[in-house]
């Protein structure tokens, strides 16, 4: 099986760079065969999960829906012709629709860990009586996995209590302080779970414990709730967030890790040390120097987030979330590359892909293919790219859960 | 320990958080189970911790070499090796196999009984092997009764291990104390609260007593 996982893992980038050398059609075919073969391994030999919303909530909207879909398949051929700019001009033409919901992929694999430990949640227009926000979360837990189950359960909730609290309108200062809040309401949660824990709460070892404590148990938890808008990104941990546009990795978070400067001056001048045993930890314990929970390392390990509110442009393409077992064998830029793969495999070539010297054609080509690409596509293209990079990193050894959340961000969709 | 002279005046070691008085109460018990001939590239350290509970109640926790995680951090599980000729005794020699809950430094661990004395109460046990950077670890756990000036119990635990290559002593220290001291933190929470619990059980047969 390592054999087979290294051969495919030498295999995608030269899928990468058959991307940027050749046709968009070789590169789709190459792509496919990628994505099937692999696909079809990894479906008989990982235990993936993967997790969507139950029943589509576009399902009231059907003719619309069917409307836009003739559409957009007529604009999808057109755009294959040698004179794709011709759709441009029927741009006026198209019917206004209304906002879509985000299309996405999800997946979490045990890997080579013992036990499963992250969660992901993804709740679309999750703050109630306001519609196109939508809450995207990975959390990798430790120690045990109620942390990280907490905050899949709850961290959403509190999120939009917070930013109802604030009457939030999208500054950036808001969203920090709405999000600083929903942490440290969960870092409390965590605090008080033995004490406070709900009779029909799944069960975990630390139940057996007597008297319960469990200050050792803690999770990343990387936070992302996009609007029409914007990206607002809200990090404690070393789980990560990148956002991939015009073909650019653009870090939407930055790792909590112990010896990161400012973090490890943090740590010292509250009094505790850093010491590199297995890699940099916190008094030598633990690897990452922010989480919710893990009483027993307060303050040196904190649960403020990091946040961060990014403007939506036509060049964004998706926004990748994922826990430290894809980012620790996986760099920004391979994740972008991968999930750039799968969506040329499923739809028309994004702009970036354009050779320089047709910059302006590139432009208008890009927004007509861009608004090309269907639903259906867009979703494909999703769980095929979190499934493939959770592969990759299991090709890679990664040692660890994996967890990864792709969302597709172009325009149109 | 260098830290502790070998004449009769020695001061309370740094960090130790107990009195002259309670020291001098436990010197004996330190002479004769807490020192270590430490050797080149490898460092030693003691722990204490006040308990408010009987000693027998503390001991009762500290002796279960079958079972650690009733008091110690970390551990997703402990199985005792099987031994034909001792069966489910616990004495000098036994093994056991403690896994480490995820996000440590460290995976497997395995241990064995090197001591293991009910009347004078200690409980010695070196780490053999497992995924960890701790080695030729041996550690000695004291429960000890002190009578002034008020009674309460005072747990003693001390170790010797190997400084890693490319740690310090300090470093090791700090990884080991800190791991030591979140036990005795739990011992003391633990041992309280079956203290407490005996206690209430007690009243709770003593009560009908008035009523005869």
């Amino acid at each position: 099986m390592a054999e087979i996982c290294c051969e495919e893992a030498k295999s995608t980038p030269a899928t990468a760079v058959a991307a940027a050398s050749v046709s968009a059609t070789a590169a789709a075919a190459a792509a496919v065969a990628v994505a099937s073969s692999a696909l079809e391994r990894r479906r008989r030999r990982l235990e993936m999960r993967r997790f969507r919303v139950a029943g589509d909530p576009e399902a009231p909207v059907a003719e619309d829906v069917r409307a836009a879909k003739r559409q957009r398949l007529a604009r999808t051929l057109s755009s294959t012709c040698p004179d794709a700019g011709s759709g441009s001009g029927s741009d006026s033409d198209r019917p206004a629709l209304p906002e879509r919901l985000p299309r996405y992929g999800v997946t979490s694999v045990c890997g080579r860990r013992r036990e499963m430990e992250d969660t992901v949640s993804v709740r679309p227009d999750f703050v109630p009586g306001t519609s196109k926000q939508h809450f995207f979360g990975v959390f990798d837990g430790h120690g045990c996995s109620h942390v990280a189950t907490m905050c899949q359960n709850m961290m959403h909730e509190v999120v939009a209590d917070e930013h109802r609290k604030a009457d939030c309108s999208g500054e950036e200062t808001a969203w920090k302080a709405v999000m600083e809040r929903s942490f440290a309401r969960l870092d409390e949660q965590a605090a008080s779970w033995a004490t406070s824990r709900s009779r029909d709460e799944p069960s975990c070892r630390c139940e057996q414990q007597k008297p319960l404590r469990c200050d050792h148990v803690g999770s990343t938890a990387v936070v992302a709730v996009v609007s029409p808008t914007h990206v607002v990104v809200a990090n404690a941990g070393d789980s990560r967030a990148v956002l991939s546009r015009a073909g650019v990795p653009v870090p939407l978070s930055v790792d909590h890790k112990p010896d990161r400067p400012d973090e490890l001056a943090r740590i010292k001048a509250a009094g505790g040390r850093v010491i590199y045993w297995d890699g940099a930890r916190v008094l030598g314990v633990l690897a990452m120097s922010r989480a919710i929970g893990d009483g027993y390392l307060k303050p040196f390990v904190s649960s403020e987030p990091e946040v961060t509110v990014t403007e939506r442009t036509d060049d964004d393409e998706c926004l990748i979330l994922a826990s430290d077992g894809l980012w620790d064998v996986v760099t920004n830029e391979m994740a972008c590359e991968v999930v750039r793969a799968c969506f040329h495999s499923n739809g028309p070539p994004a702009p970036a892909a354009r050779a320089n010297g047709a910059a302006l054609r590139a432009a208008e080509n890009g927004s007509a293919a861009a608004k090309g690409v269907s639903v259906e596509d867009s979703d494909k293209a999703c769980s095929d790219a979190a499934m493939l990079l959770a592969k990759l990193a299991l090709a890679r050894r990664s040692a660890d859960n994996v967890s990864v959340v792709v969302v597709d961000l172009r325009r149109g969709i | 320990m260098d830290q502790q002279g070998a004449g009769g005046d020695a001061e309370v070691p740094a960090g130790l958080g107990l009195t002259a008085a309670e020291y001098e109460q436990l010197r004996s018990t330190v002479d004769a189970h807490h020192r270590y001939a430490v050797g080149e590239g490898q460092c030693s350290s003691l722990l204490a911790q006040r308990i408010h509970a009987p000693p027998e109640a503390v001991w009762a926790v500290v002796r279960r070499f079958d079972c650690p995680q009733v008091y110690k951090h970390f551990i997703r599980s402990c199985a005792l090796r099987p031994d034909p000729e001792a069966g489910d005794a616990l004495c000098p020699g036994r093994l056991r196999e403690v896994s480490v809950i995820s996000g440590l430094p460290a995976s497997t661990s395995t241990e064995r009984l090197d001591l293991l004395d009910d009347a004078a109460r200690v409980f010695g046990f070196s780490i053999t092997g497992g995924e960890h950077r701790l080695r030729n670890y041996r550690s000695v756990t004291t429960v000890s009764e002190l009578a002034d000036p008020a009674i309460c119990t005072v747990v003693l635990e001390s170790y010797v291990v190997d400084v890693p290559d490319g740690n310090t002593e300090d470093d090791t220290r700090l990884f080991a104390d800190t791991v030591i001291r979140l036990n005795l933190q739990k011992l003391k929470s633990v041992a309280e609260a079956n203290a407490a619990e005996a206690a209430a059980t007690t009243n709770s047969v003593l009560l009908p007593r008035p009523a005869e």
